[in-house]
């Protein structure tokens, strides 16, 4: 079997290996990009695609998460969010285009050491106690034998399991399950933790623990890849996101750049005439709604620019409420678009 | 502990965690008592003479150890079949692969792990029921440890060929495959011995394509030789010859067919390897 058609990627070539026409280009594996250069991208992913048989389930994902980000990677369910995450891990193998997860390739067998991960669906053995559990992925993580026990009470500690550890995994709940998965996904201190849909089976405690959680990973300067569909986890936790659909990328940046510079304002007016803002220069879509009138697709700023012209014609400012667009308004609006 | 060890005893682990041991170990030890009882009213106070009972115990001997062999088989095939699939349905086995792990050492530490229940299993049950036979009959098989090799080598063989179906298709699928291909195995066993004894050449190469195919009962017929007596074997020789009982044998195979037999698992192992490398998680 060649080294290109298994679903196990082989290792980056080390340096003063031949690693082909493209080595000088690439940043060194796991690396910072060496003494020089700067530190390599935790993903970066150049035009993947991915097809089964007739169904495109990424149609040429570009992108690219910086070290130390929280990064949401947003889309309805069926986007492909999945699929990209399994071709970042290596668990798949793309159709074509390329992919690098902490300067190595996608599944680098070394670099997965620097990978925490919590499927979507997490399941571990159920007849293995958590802290058992905990025990066996910091062995398969090459944990020294010392540290593997402490490690699993530490993620049992953080995770909100330290009082379940030695029961079944079987007896737990799906949420205490999920819980576990984080656990697992946060042994050895990765450099890169990848979420799968990491809070759809917690309550909403549950989902600001791991938002606390979330935090203290970009605290300690690892990277988060959050797998989601749900909006308000990404608007909690996220420096940026990108949003996919049918394995597009449609849009990425932060969250107030998703949400778009353009803003809107609803104003209570009185001493002035009816229809009065067609007298105004500032732009925008105006409508009235019974006392008020809503002004909407305003530039950016001209909200106190707009309420001095309002003075200025004699009128008096009731009210000012200025709104910006919701992420879910601006999420709606790009997959209606797509 | 490398991963491959790791995944060899968390393998071990289950088997005992699921009471798959202690259902084994319940269901032998009926057994060998039931067989106890048989052996015992065989050489005690039956109508036979003690001519007939020499013949006779080897013959209840080796109808005991296929009865033990059969069980091992549908065991193994048990135990392998959802060793991989089920695993990637369920999703455990994506958590464990995107450890730093070779996924060949997940493979082969699975069937190490497997290997190694197979292995207790034989040598428990053989020895059991050597000591229980030898005491209440006084038979002696002349090679037991012979034969238990050869009855861990027919288990082993289902288990190697079960774990690569498990990598590819589900577990009830592998499972019935697996039993499905012993049952032909054994069948072209049988009818192969009667190709040689009503002289029909085909019957008799097919026979022989299906142990190289499936050397399960190809390695049966090693155990059953090496539980046979020499005064057994000439017996059976000179009264009927070899024709095509599957409970009887009258040569040990082949240095040639023993290689094959390790070449086999090789391959079927190289094959699950590779079978699971190349498969989308």
């Amino acid at each position: 079997m060649s080294p290109a058609s298994s679903a196990e990627p082989q290792a980056a070539p080390h340096a003063g290996q031949d690693a082909g026409p493209q080595a000088g280009a690439r940043p060194g594996p796991h690396g910072d990009g060496g003494p020089q250069g700067p530190p390599s991208p935790a993903v970066h992913a150049v035009e993947l695609r991915k097809h089964y048989r007739r169904t495109v389930a990424l149609a040429g994902l570009s992108m690219t998460v910086g070290r130390g980000e929280v990064f949401g990677f947003l889309g309805p369910n069926g986007a492909g969010k999945t699929t990209a995450v399994k071709l970042l891990l290596g668990l798949s193998r793309p159709t074509s285009g390329e992919a690098m997860v902490l300067g190595a390739p996608a599944g680098d067998r070394e670099t997965r050491r620097q990978i925490g991960y919590l499927p979507e669906l997490f399941r571990f053995q159920s007849w293995l106690t958590a802290r058992e559990v905990l025990t066996l992925h910091g062995r398969l993580l090459g944990l020294a034998r010392s540290r593997q026990a402490a490690a699993a009470a530490d993620a049992l500690d953080t995770v909100g399991l330290a009082g379940r550890g030695d029961d079944k995994v079987g007896t737990f709940s799906k949420g205490m399950q999920q819980r576990l998965g984080l656990g697992v996904a946060l042994l050895g201190e990765p450099a890169l933790v990848i979420l799968d849909e990491p809070t759809s089976a917690l309550d909403p405690v549950g989902r600001h623990q791991v938002r606390a959680v979330i935090r203290g990973l970009r605290d300690r300067g690892a990277t988060v890849f959050l797998n989601t569909h749900l909006l308000e986890e990404a608007e909690h936790v996220c420096d940026r996101v990108t949003v996919i659909n049918k394995g597009r990328c449609l849009a990425t940046g932060t969250l107030s750049e998703l949400r778009g510079r353009q803003s809107s304002v609803r104003l209570r007016v009185t001493g002035l005439s009816d229809r009065w803002w067609q007298t105004l220069t500032a732009g925008g879509r105006w409508s009235a709604e019974g006392d008020w009138v809503r002004g909407q697709d305003l530039p950016p700023g001209q909200i106190p620019d707009l309420v001095a012209a309002v003075v200025a014609r004699g009128g008096r400012v009731e009210a000012v409420v200025p709104e910006q667009a919701s992420l879910e308004a601006s999420f709606l609006k790009l997959l209606g678009e797509s | 502990m490398s991963a491959l060890t790791t995944i060899a005893a968390l393998t071990m682990r289950e088997a005992l965690r699921r009471r798959l041991i202690a259902a084994l170990a319940v269901i032998c030890l009926a057994l060998v008592g039931l067989s106890s009882w048989g052996f015992y009213r065989l050489s005690h106070g039956s109508s036979m003479t003690s001519g007939e009972v020499n013949g006779a115990l080897p013959t209840a001997f080796i109808l005991f150890m296929f009865m033990f062999s059969f069980i091992a088989a549908l065991s193994a095939s048990a135990i392998a079949s959802p060793s991989v699939s089920t695993e990637i349905e369920s999703g455990v086995l994506q958590a464990v692969v995107t450890r730093p792990v070779r996924r060949r050492d997940v493979i082969l530490g699975k069937w190490l792990g497997l290997a190694v229940i197979l292995a207790v299993y034989t040598v428990v049950v053989v020895g059991l029921q050597v000591a229980v036979v030898r005491a209440v009959s006084g038979f002696m098989p002349p090679q037991p440890v012979t034969a238990a090799a050869y009855l861990f080598g027919e288990g082993a063989v289902l288990l190697t060929l079960v774990l690569l179906l498990s990598t590819r298709l589900s577990a009830l699928a592998a499972g019935v495959a697996g039993v499905a291909l012993f049952g032909i195995a054994w069948l072209a066993g049988v009818v192969g011995g009667l190709g040689e004894a009503f002289n029909i050449p085909a019957l008799h190469t097919a026979s022989q394509v299906s142990q190289y195919i499936v050397p399960t009962d190809g390695l049966w017929h090693g155990a059953i030789f090496y539980l046979e007596p020499a005064s057994y074997l000439s017996l059976q020789l000179s009264e009927a010859g070899d024709r095509g009982s599957p409970f009887f044998a009258a040569a040990a195979p082949s240095w040639g067919y023993l290689a094959w037999a390790g070449v086999w698992f090789v391959l079927v192992l190289a094959l699950s390897v590779a079978s699971f490398e190349r498969r989308e998680l």
